[in-house]
């Protein structure tokens, strides 16, 4: 036991004995050998002692030996099949599931990098465990917190975000879910030549060591991924955005999924896609949005023919007039189907709402009793709605009264942008203009190291050696031509002796 | 006797169907404004007021009627007798002359053989100025009987035996001419042009080239391209109003005259051309003067026009509106080239204001008793973004919107910056997809585990989608 506890402690990442990252990387990785070996049994003694290795041993300093307890300990009983299968400590409020949950939110994200395998199979049993008590919520803080301790980006793809995503749905909190959403994937995890990391020196522990250089397919930080995975992940995320109503985000997640490089067809997952992508794009913009220039063009086809209702749809949607409800109630039955009831209804309901901006364009000010008239209300009622509509962001306009003795209320709209209830300041832009800046270097960076993964595939390699076969090729076979040509000797008169 | 005029059942049909009566006398002589006109458009011109003015409608046709029977187009002579019946019946030369027209139609038959027999022998003789001059006459005869088509093709067919430049010069002007009379626009446009290109370096350019000119303006007019008609007008030269027969054709008395030259440009130079333009090209052009001084009025407009005082203007081009409906080239699109005007009007009037009250526009604009109240038609404008204004209705004014340019430009910098990155996004994970050779393929063979596992997924969106259905 002892024993166990000394190999435990014998690891000092700030000794000044380790002079490079490479060195660090192999003490590590020795590390961790070393207590992989130890046994389960030394993991198990005296539980709930003050002997316990997980009293002992600090989650924060100590995380790898820690989370190999950990793993031990749910390695006792079966993976969870129903409630009765959890023993007690480990159900959410227990003593095990409290240092569970602790470890995940204050594990070394250094060390985490090496046991891919073992912390993954925490971060699944946490997940399991909540489900199987039929609270799935619970599971939600502390994956996500462990996702974003070991990777504060979480842009590499792993199977936990799509597990993560499923777990936010059940438990219906859409809104839990943006932190993990709002970091997108730009990377996926990829295998790279242990002899090229050490060349490049892009070891895990090293500082500037990304996530893409530590999730690799081989880490075991997470499980073979699939595009079926990543593409229920992007609808399942876009879902969440609907629910928690940001269309943009949401937009842009289901046209990740129709650019998927496809042989000239279509899959069923993209044309989910493209029906809730079409309604949206009314609804973020106004008009259906363009289909993005990299989709599969024959793919799209398909999908497009397989989809005119929604085209309708959008196409009554610009036409004004209530063609849009009749529409929609014809419908009914199909959009039921695909799960995109809500989506419809909020169609038109802002089919209404942007014909009331749209006022802006002609209008400086405008008496509610038009308004009333042009939307079919009562006065008490467009009162009502316009209030709800400034309240909400859509008009930038203000309801006055106007002086006199009728009193009636006028809808004034603010023509200056710098006046009104959505009024930006210079300040204010400037402000977003920076952030916007920032953002946008980041994701150059991103694309950057892509580009640069990219010519490491195996793939791109066979193609430049084949060019500089080629080139060389032709370089050679012009020399030889030119040879045979350079010393040519003059032309002989040949029918010079003919004449004669 | 105009109202009995109006009963007539030809004008109450007209009526219901809603087309153009102009019940208003026009300001010219119906006789002496025919009398500026020779041959066959004489009798379009007299059917056409007829056609549109209640007023004239008897005159003209008695004038038409009789001088058809001078001529040799049966066919044209029992329409117009025609309608001067369904107008008034009981008019002496409403009844059509039969026998004359059988005699006629008798006659024209023996000509066409006649002249197709000649023209057969000149083939068989193969002598190509015989045949060229066979089937010029045979297109004469055509035109003269009224059958545009056949006289076209006459015409046509003269091409392959062409041998000298005024020959062609001369096909292609009569080309021009019938494809005027077909009101066949497209082809006599690409015929002027021929004959503009025929003549560039030609020492006939000076006597062909006011004729091409008015012709192709004529044409561009017709089609609806005011701007290239003004512009092709106001380079037509004042020897045009006198100028000499061109191909035996009298352009400036068979087709249009100086007149209408100066009445055709200057309404499509109102129309197209901005303040500057009408200053420099129209009204301060020497060789335009020229024709200007024949219309007196249209000058009149123009600087109006050019000097701010919009309601003038309008109010000259109202009081010559009825004649122009009854000009035959310009009736059809007189009524969207004075919408052009108005329109430009306002948006010139409104331009140096940043607030105008309705009541000073609707005075200064408001058109005749079929008033539809200028806001509807400011909308109008606003909406098809000719006008950039909105509208105060609570105070009754037209506001000119404030400009920003520095927040426009700063939220444009913002909105170009999120697209790119949108875009960029979605390269990036194309690239990733493609590195990990994530591809759609078409499934193989085991298609029963991909449709279930569809159905499995689509199920589990359904039930998503139900949760999402209650969200407000």
């Amino acid at each position: 036991m002892a024993d166990a506890l000394s190999v435990c402690f014998n690891f000092e990442p700030t000794s000044p004995n380790i002079k490079s990252n490479l060195e660090l990387d192999r003490h590590i990785r020795n590390h961790v050998n070393a207590v992989s070996h130890i046994p389960s049994s030394a993991f198990l003694k005296n539980i709930d002692t003050p002997q316990d290795f997980l009293e002992i041993l600090n989650p924060s300093v100590n995380s790898i030996p820690y989370a190999f307890a950990l793993f031990h300990r749910t390695q006792t009983h079966d993976w969870p099949k129903g409630p009765k299968s959890v023993p007690d400590t480990f159900r959410p409020g227990g003593a095990s599931w409290g240092k569970l949950v602790e470890f995940l939110d204050s594990f070394d994200p250094v060390q985490m990098r090496y046991i891919g395998d073992v912390w993954r199979r925490l971060v699944e049993y946490c997940d399991r465990v909540a489900r199987v008590m039929g609270t799935p919520g619970m599971a939600i803080s502390p994956v996500r917190s462990a996702m974003l301790q070991l990777d504060p980006s979480t842009g590499t793809f792993t199977s936990n975000h799509l597990q993560f995503m499923r777990t936010c749905l059940e438990a219906g909190s859409y809104t839990a879910a943006l932190p993990i959403l709002d970091s997108y994937i730009y990377n996926l995890p990829q295998n790279i030549a242990k002899a090229l990391i050490e060349i490049e020196g892009s070891v895990p522990c090293a500082e500037t060591s990304t996530s893409s250089d530590f999730i690799t397919t081989r880490s075991g930080h997470s499980e073979k991924i699939t595009l079926s995975d990543l593409h229920e992940y992007y609808m399942l995320g876009a879902i969440a955005y609907i629910g928690a109503r940001k269309f943009k985000q949401a937009l842009l997640f289901l046209e990740h999924i129709l650019i998927t490089p496809t042989a000239n067809i279509a899959n069923g997952i993209m044309w989910e896609a493209y029906k809730k992508w079409v309604i949206l794009g009314c609804l973020v913009n106004g008009v259906p949005s363009a289909i993005p220039r990299t989709a599969n063009s024959n793919a799209m086809k398909q999908i497009r023919t397989a989809s005119k209702a929604y085209d309708a749809l959008t196409e009554a949607f610009q036409a004004q007039g209530s063609k849009l409800r009749a529409q929609a109630e014809v419908g009914v039955q199909t959009w039921a189907e695909d799960g995109n009831t809500g989506l419809v209804s909020e169609l038109v309901d802002h089919q209404m709402r942007l014909a009331v901006s749209k006022l802006k364009d002609t209008y400086s000010a405008i008496p509610l009793t038009h308004v009333a008239k042009f939307l079919g209300f009562s006065m008490q009622e467009a009162e009502a709605y316009v209030r709800t509509l400034v309240a909400r962001g859509y008009l930038n306009a203000s309801l006055d009264h106007t002086p006199g003795p009728n009193g009636t209320l006028v809808l004034r709209f603010y023509t200056d942008l710098t006046e009104g209830p959505l009024a930006k300041s210079e300040k204010e832009q400037h402000l977003e203009l920076l952030q916007q800046t920032a953002r946008t270097n980041k994701l150059a960076e991103q694309v950057k190291a892509a580009d640069y993964r990219l010519t490491l595939n195996k793939d791109y390699l066979e193609h430049v050696r084949r060019l500089n076969k080629k080139a060389a090729a032709n370089a050679a076979s012009g020399d030889a031509m030119d040879v045979t040509w350079d010393e040519q000797e003059p032309e002989e008169d040949i029918m010079g002796d003919l004449i004669m | 006797m105009a109202t009995t005029v109006e009963q007539a059942p030809y004008f109450l049909d007209r009526k219901e169907k809603n087309l153009l009566i102009v019940k208003d006398p026009p300001k010219f002589d119906l006789e002496s404004y025919i009398a500026n006109y020779e041959g066959r458009t004489r009798l379009k011109r007299l059917e056409h007021i007829a056609m549109y003015s209640s007023y004239l409608a008897v005159d003209a046709l008695r004038m038409a009627i009789t001088e058809a029977k001078q001529g040799a187009d049966e066919n044209l002579y029992l329409s117009l007798t025609e309608l001067l019946q369904s107008i008034s019946r009981e008019d002496p030369l409403a009844t059509p002359d039969v026998e004359w027209a059988e005699r006629t139609f008798k006659a024209n038959k023996l000509k066409q053989e006649q002249l197709e027999g000649e023209l057969k022998a000149y083939k068989n003789n193969l002598i190509k100025e015989s045949i060229r001059m066979g089937n010029e006459d045979l297109g004469h005869f055509y035109y003269q009987i009224g059958d545009l088509g056949n006289a076209f093709k006459s015409y046509f067919r003269m091409r392959e035996h062409c041998t000298s430049a005024k020959h062609l010069t001369d096909m292609t002007m009569r080309l021009t001419f019938v494809a005027i009379a077909q009101r066949n626009w497209l082809g006599a446009q690409s015929h002027a042009t021929k004959v503009d290109a025929q003549v560039a370096k030609n020492e006939e350019r000076g006597k062909l080239e006011p004729v091409i000119n008015a012709c192709m303006g004529l044409t561009h007019m017709c089609g609806n391209n005011f701007r290239d008609a003004a512009r092709v007008f106001l380079n037509v030269s004042p020897s045009f109003i006198t100028s000499e027969p061109v191909a035996a054709i009298n352009f400036h008395k068979e087709v249009l005259t100086g007149n209408d030259v100066a009445v055709y440009g200057g309404l499509c130079a109102l129309a197209s051309m901005d303040r500057t333009e009408l200053q420099e090209r129209v009204l301060s052009d020497t060789d335009f003067r020229q024709f200007l001084e024949l219309e007196p009025h249209i000058r009149r407009a123009i600087s109006a026009f050019c000097s701010s005082k919009y309601s003038a203007c309008l109010q000259i081009l109202e009081e010559y509106r009825a004649d122009y409906l009854l000009d035959i080239y310009l009736g059809p699109v007189v009524t969207d080239i004075y919408h052009r005007i108005r329109t430009k009007s306002i948006v010139q009037y409104f331009k140096p204001f940043s607030c105008v009250s309705l009541d000073e526009m609707a005075k200064k604009f408001q058109v005749k008793d079929e008033g539809y109240p200028i806001e509807d038609e400011l909308t109008s404008m606003i909406t098809g973004g000719i006008l950039n204004a909105r509208i105060d209705l609570v105070e009754g004014l037209l506001i000119s919107p404030a400009k920003n340019p520095r927040h426009v430009v700063h939220s444009d910098a913002l909105k170009m910056a999120q697209n790119y990155d949108h875009t960029l996004r979605l390269r990036l994970t194309r690239l990733n997809m493609q590195n990990a050779g994530m591809e759609v393929r078409a499934p193989k063979v085991d298609m029963e585990k991909n449709m279930d596992r569809g159905e499995g997924f689509g199920g589990t969106l359904r039930r998503l989608g139900q949760g999402l259905g209650g969200f407000s």
